[in-house]
């Protein structure tokens, strides 16, 4: 044993306890009230093991009977709509797009009318027409 | 260890009587290390007493595979640690020497008791690990069992509390190194 080892070892004994008669006379009676916790006993199985095809085809006509259940009900009724519900307003797109491209169109028109112009004084420069 | 085990299975079988002589043969042990461990003297009685009253009701639940001691160091540590937390104090704060339950039980000596630096030292734990191996002898595997923790924990702690105490003996004060350990 190494000197530490040693030296806590004496001095954990050189810690004085002792426990006292009425303390010794609390746990006595303190046991005496005490009723001990008896271990589970193992519950018997619900069923034999054997049953577990009983268990399946149990469960397999549970689900066929919700499903027919499910399908004899018809259609689902149409939710009732919201009384709150508050339509939101889309901007008349249509009309927007009209405003925008009118003044493009515009363009267009000019310029096709400046061509036929340009067209014609060429075709007069050079003598097509009469 | 054979008495010890008889004793527990009649203890099983509803014998109070022979709980009481397992009760006589730990009571002073466990009482000594109580005191380390909580605020007052009374509460280290209290935390005694609900150590065996726990004990013998759920003796059912003792597995011969360990030490008697070690389970029952276990539960002790488990009552002391609730009475600490119902009492909201920190063994650290609460102790001068009037007060101090230790200091009481410990004769004038020239050096400070080791135990007494330990507790200034050490986390509870690490102490807890100290007393269990040095003063009850538990392998490290019992000590760890107590504690709840891994082997290489215990090991590791172990020798930190070593390194922190042997500090504090060779020099005959705590250091700041020794302070942090724990």
């Amino acid at each position: 044993m190494d000197k530490l080892a040693k030296q806590l070892r004496e001095d954990a004994a050189k810690i004085d306890v002792e426990v006292s008669a009425q303390l010794d006379d609390r746990i006595r009676a303190s046991l005496q009230g005490v009723t001990p916790e008896r271990p589970r006993e193992n519950l018997p199985p619900v069923k034999p093991r054997s049953m577990w095809w009983a268990s399946s085809l149990t469960g397999i006509g549970a689900a066929a009977a919700l499903i027919l259940v499910m399908n004899l009900n018809g259609p689902e009724p149409v939710a009732p709509q919201n009384e709150s519900f508050v339509p939101v307003l889309t901007p008349d797109l249509i009309f927007e797009r009209a405003m925008m491209t009118e003044p493009l169109e515009q363009e267009l028109e000019d310029l096709e009318a400046d061509l036929k112009k340009a067209e014609e004084a060429v075709k007069k420069e050079i003598g097509i027409f009469p | 260890m054979s008495d010890e085990l008889d004793l527990i299975n009649a203890a099983k079988a509803g014998s109070v009587d022979a709980f009481t002589e397992l009760v006589r043969s730990y009571r002073d042990r466990l009482l000594r290390f109580l005191l380390t461990r909580c605020a007052s003297y009374a509460d280290a009685e209290d935390a005694l007493q609900d150590t065996f009253i726990n004990a013998y009701r759920y003796l059912h639940s003792y597995n011969s595979q360990w030490r008697f001691s070690t389970w029952l160091y276990r539960i002790a540590i488990r009552n002391a640690g609730k009475l600490r937390t119902s009492h909201v104090t920190e063994i650290g704060e609460l102790r001068d020497d009037e007060s101090d339950p230790l200091i009481q039980c410990i004769a004038d000596s020239e050096r400070e008791n080791l135990w007494r630096s330990a507790r200034r030292l050490l986390s509870d734990e690490v102490y807890s690990a100290m007393w269990l191996r040095y003063v009850e002898d538990m392998s490290i595997n019992d000590v760890a069992a107590v504690l709840e923790r891994s082997n290489s924990w215990t090991k590791v702690n172990l020798m930190r509390g070593r390194r922190a105490l042997d500090a504090e003996l060779n020099r005959g004060g705590p250091t700041k190194e020794s302070e942090a350990y724990g």
